[in-house]
């Protein structure tokens, strides 16, 4: 795994920052959801408003919709993916998500009990993917969003030897 | 396991070979319509079977072959085990119990129209059916390593769990299955995958049965020998030590060598802590619920009757004043007494008892009976919650933090519960004699966050407060209302001031002797203990507003109790501290080399290690 040089999470200091960043591609797939909900909004604002006559009120509901909707797929993908990071070391799995709120996840490896993938109608279009690793605990699940594809079979490999070595699940 | 069933009890004996007696005997009285035909179907020829009662039935090696790949299970001694046979009556008639409102719409509707019988004549008969595909399919048994529930007609699913994962095992018994001397087993494991439906439960075991399963799956000790295969009518073996229970009757003797000590038992003096909680609100809930259910089914209209009508109209001819006060009294009256009776039926006979060196068992109810049994090696915490009546009261509540038990709102209805709304000492007394914590861990004083904490705390009720205040005015500006109104609701903001206060007085954690504490809340304030141990993964969370201030959440994830336990707005350095001298060496890989140096500044060690006691001092 390529390790960037050890450099203080901007974001929290006293955290170091995670090594690896996901795929470009997951901006495009940002976007393109972004944009997909945004429209679905800004149809129903649309009908709501047809049917009514296109009113004063309404016109600059429009209008504001747009703009947000606009601005959200714009900026949200490409601070998602600046935040958006992930690290295995041999003991942990360590990764940071989020974009206006962050969530950092550390996961000791030798407790992790089962390790899915998920692709979505959409990551398989851009050819994505994300890698869920449970352990004994509900709110335990550590999820990498955004991988490459082929990327996350590795990890998948990876994680599998690494979590099979350890007995028990410390529960 | 034939031989507990002949020689168990007074209420086989009563059953064999009679119909069950549907008609007068259950608490829904002559109002099933379906009566007639349960008394003269399946269930009672069944019942009036022989000699052989309500037992199990051994030995039905046939399930071997659907369960590939495991050779134990293929094996010819195999013997699954099935439920009572009573099992067929409680299911129907739990179903049908719980659609009694509907039922006797039903048959009022009936009488009036004469359409509605056939309707509840084939409800009746489909819940008899699901009863008894529910006990034909269901089977279970218990190797030395795995156990395996089986249940399912159409669709066949075969749970299956390896014994050591096995924490708790939960004995439930609601009036119905206590008439009947059945009763419902949960088994609790770590496990989180099992989607809703599918769990652990076998439901209409046998008492004797019930105990046996406890014995075993949680001791570890084996059954006292699998019963002769393929012999429906065999003698019975001379091999259970447990002495019947009879109904209501003290626990069976147990297995020489097993030590109870009692740790707790219910005092009627904790009844004044019933209207402190939130049972009564929960159980109007409940009442109200039934109540609307039954109006609409039946079409009556209770604001219509005489009497109904009589309270209106004295009510109406009195002042304003006078309605406030009555009306407020008895509505308060009616509260406190509700809340008493449901108390009294949650925890009716509450006794907390160890069970010899490495068990606890929880037992209480009046009408629907439970026995929790609680394997201590897996009891990870307690969490002592007290609510903000209950504060005022000096009581407090201690629940059990414990892998295969979730907590969650309903506490009494997951079995957790060690201690119920009782004096604070209690709870302290009961943290202390199954963890052996000490005092000022449950009680003491803990660190503050902080004056970046206290801030968002302010901020936020205030603002809460500004946002209510400002919606009453433009409501009381809609509708053209007196000022007054929204002039008064300005008392919002010292109102929200207190709150805030409250909130950050209670916001605290605290790292010592491989516990860490922490508490959160006012409205329901609670101190979650945790050993150091269980602690699997950490969490941090950070709103663009924290980043601000320079706070996180920081979030223990665990296997026990809610799965995970949060210190709330803690100022970084300090939460990341915690997570180092709590579990040492898994943050410490990511910390940043010049922070360590920090926090070796500040009083601890990097690489603590986690049971320590190190107790953070700044």
């Amino acid at each position: 795994m390529r390790t960037d040089a050890i450099a203080a999470d901007p974001l929290l200091p006293g955290l170091r920052v995670p090594g690896n960043r996901v795929s470009r591609r997951a901006i495009s797939y940002w976007t393109a959801r972004a944009a997909l909900s945004g429209s679905v909004v800004l149809i129903v604002e649309l009908v709501f408003a047809g049917m009514s006559g296109f009113p004063a009120p309404w016109r600059a509901a429009l209008i504001a919709t747009f703009v947000l909707a606009a601005l959200h797929a714009i900026i949200m993908p490409r601070w998602r993916f600046s935040v958006h990071r992930w690290e295995i070391t041999d003991e942990a799995l360590y990764t940071r998500a989020g974009w206006f709120s962050v969530h950092w996840r550390i996961a000791p490896i030798s407790r992790i009990q089962t390790i899915d993938s998920h692709r979505s109608v959409g990551e398989r279009i851009f050819g994505l993917a994300n890698v869920t690793a449970t352990t004994a605990s509900a709110a335990g699940p550590v999820r990498i969003h955004g991988l490459d594809r082929q990327l996350a079979d590795r990890l998948l490999d990876q994680l599998a030897v690494a979590t099979g070595q350890t007995p028990g699940d410390a529960t | 396991m034939t031989a507990p069933d002949l020689t168990g009890g007074s209420d086989d004996a009563a059953l064999a070979g009679d119909a069950l007696p549907v008609g007068g005997a259950l608490p829904g009285g002559g109002v099933l319509p379906g009566g007639g035909a349960l008394a003269g179907g399946g269930p009672g020829g069944a019942l009036a079977n022989g000699g052989a009662g309500g037992g199990t039935v051994a030995g039905d090696a046939r399930a071997a072959g659907a369960l590939a790949g495991d050779a134990v299970l293929a094996g010819p001694a195999v013997a699954w085990r099935r439920l009572s046979r009573r099992s067929m009556i409680v299911r129907p008639l739990t179903d049908l119990v719980r659609l009694l409102p509907l039922v006797a719409g039903l048959l009022i509707l009936h009488t009036r129209t004469g359409g509605g019988l056939v309707w509840g004549v084939l409800a009746s008969v489909f819940a008899v059916a699901t009863g008894l595909v529910h006990w034909a399919t269901t089977r279970y048994l218990i190797t030395a390593e795995r156990v395996y529930v089986r249940r399912g007609l159409l669709n066949q699913k075969t749970l299956s769990v390896a014994r050591d994962r096995i924490r708790s095992v939960d004995v439930t018994a609601h009036l119905l299955h206590r008439m009947l001397g059945v009763c419902r087993v949960n088994i609790g494991t770590g496990r989180n995958d099992l989607r809703p439906g599918e769990s652990f439960h076998l439901d209409g075991v046998t008492r004797a049965d019930a105990e046996l399963l406890r014995i075993e799956l949680l001791t570890g000790t084996a059954a006292p020998g699998p019963p002769a295969p393929l012999a429906p009518l065999a003698p019975p073996a001379p091999s259970a030590p447990l002495t019947p229970a009879a109904p209501r009757a003290p626990e069976p003797a147990r297995p020489s060598g097993e030590r109870t000590t009692e740790i707790l038992r219910l005092q009627l003096g904790w009844l004044r802590f019933a209207p402190l909680t939130l049972t009564g609100v929960v159980v109007l809930g409940v009442l109200f619920g039934a109540v609307i259910q039954i109006t609409n089914a039946t079409e009556i209209n209770i604001a219509a009757t005489d009497p109904v009508q009589h309270v209106v109209t004295d009510f109406t001819a009195l002042s304003v004043v006078q309605r406030i006060l009555v009306g407020g009294s008895v509505l308060l009256a009616c509260y406190v007494l509700i809340a008493m009776v449901g108390y009294i039926a949650v925890f009716w006979d509450f006794r907390l008892t160890g069970i010899g060196t490495d068990t606890l068992r929880v037992t209480r109810g009046l009408l629907s009976v439970r026995a929790t049994t609680i394997s201590l090696a897996r009891l990870r915490g307690v969490e002592i919650s007290e609510s903000l009546l209950l504060r005022a009261a000096r009581g407090a509540r201690c629940i059990a933090i414990a892998t295969g038990l979730h907590v969650g709102r309903g506490a009494e209805r997951e079995g957790s519960v060690l201690s119920p709304p009782a004096p604070r000492a209690v709870a302290l007394h009961v943290a202390s004699a199954v963890l052996g914590l000490p005092e000022d861990l449950c009680a003491g004083p803990l660190i503050q966050h902080g004056p970046a904490a206290r801030r968002r705390r302010y901020v936020r009720a205030l603002a809460g407060a500004v946002a209510v205040i400002a919606a009453i005015y433009l409501a009381t500006r809609a509708q053209d209302g007196p000022a007054w109104v929204w002039v008064s609701s300005f008392a919002l903001l010292p109102a929200a001031a207190l709150l805030a206060a409250d909130r950050y007085r209670s916001l605290g954690h605290r790292l010592a002797g491989g516990w860490l504490v922490t508490r959160t809340g006012t409205l329901a304030r609670r101190r979650n203990i945790i050993s150091t141990d269980a602690i699997i993964g950490w969490r941090v969370h950070q709103t663009w507003f924290q980043r601000r201030q320079g706070l996180i959440t920081l979030t223990a994830t665990t296997a026990a109790g809610q799965q995970h336990y949060s210190v709330r707005d803690v100022p970084v350095a300090q939460g990341l501290a915690l997570a180092t001298a709590a579990t040492g060496e898994l943050l410490q890989p990511f910390l940043r080399k010049a922070a360590a140096g920090d926090l070796a500044g500040s009083g601890v060690a990097a690489g603590d290690s986690p049971r320590s006691g190190v107790a953070i001092s700044y």
